[in-house]
């Protein structure tokens, strides 16, 4: 199937990469700011699809290779046509303090996009804003939170272990708008 | 100390740094230690890469401190702590000891 690099929209490559590393036995999680984007319909647009493997940079880089994806600096990957950068923030998954244990499977015509629940992608966006005072990410936590079901109990007791409970109260009340 | 754990003497050394000052550049560390920038820059990249640390930019400067998203940064701390109290005294004074308070401009050292 040939790819339009450039045409290609988040849920698209984000399921290429998934598959074509799948193939080659590699598991890759999406996080970060493209699950925003795939759980929010594009309300808000991330530039860089992040992926968590347990799998090492060097293994990576023969495979993404074979896509046209060209190691950059560092963990971040570029394709010469695409506007999308890929990072590979080091392992392990967590969220917080926590680990990640429970995924999400979207099926999109290009294949399965292996990805953050939306409840950790709202608890992954919180994090951001938990220890970076990041509005930009309590935005996108909200928005999320705001177009799919998630987990409240569960990010309120995440989010008390985490020590923001200040912080826990902006979001909920921020969503209760 | 925790060099044949950590890997190499120099990241040992900017751990107990950013442990014991809370954030730092490369120049500013490599001179506390009387070693190369580029040596540190490499091993700060390496850290950086495994997200242990952040870096931003704060003017020209970039500075490095614990990430706090790494998801073991508190046992790592707590680590970090315990073996900086086996620390010689001699090694402390000369690392670990520098000013932190803040000097008005002008004012003498």
């Amino acid at each position: 199937m040939k790819i339009a690099w450039g045409k290609a929209k988040i849920p698209d490559l984000a399921a290429i990469i998934c598959e074509h590393l799948k193939k080659r036995g590699i598991e890759a999680t999406l996080v970060g700011g493209a699950c925003v984007s795939i759980y929010t319909k594009n309300k808000y647009i991330s530039y860089d699809l992040d992926f968590v493997t347990e799998n090492s940079l060097k293994e990576l880089a023969p495979i993404l290779d074979e896509l046209g994806f060209i190691r950059k600096d560092g963990r971040l990957f570029e394709h010469p046509e695409c506007g999308f950068l890929l990072d590979f923030p080091a392992p392990p998954l967590a969220v917080g303090n926590e680990p990640v244990s429970k995924f999400n499977s979207i099926r999109t015509r290009r294949g399965v996009i292996h990805l953050l629940t939306p409840t950790d992608c709202v608890k992954d966006r919180l994090a951001a804003y938990f220890f970076w005072n990041d509005r930009q990410a309590l935005e996108q936590a909200i928005l999320v939170a705001k177009d799919n079901k998630i987990n409240q109990a569960e990010i309120a007791g995440w989010a008390v272990k985490e020590g923001a409970t200040e912080k826990l109260k902006v979001f909920q009340r921020k969503l209760r708008r | 100390m925790l060099e044949s754990l950590l890997g190499n003497r120099t990241i040992e050394r900017i751990l107990f740094f950013l442990e014991t000052y809370g954030q730092g550049y490369p120049k500013k560390i490599s001179r506390v230690f009387g070693t190369s920038v580029n040596g540190i820059q490499q091993q700060l990249k390496r850290l950086e890469d495994g997200g242990i640390v952040f870096s931003s930019l704060e003017g020209r400067t970039r500075l490095y401190g614990f990430n706090p998203r790494y998801p073991f940064l508190k046992e790592l701390k707590l680590l970090l702590q315990r073996a900086i109290k086996f620390l010689p005294d001699k090694e402390i004074e000369q690392y670990y000891r520098g000013r932190t308070r803040p000097r008005k401009k002008g004012k003498p050292l």
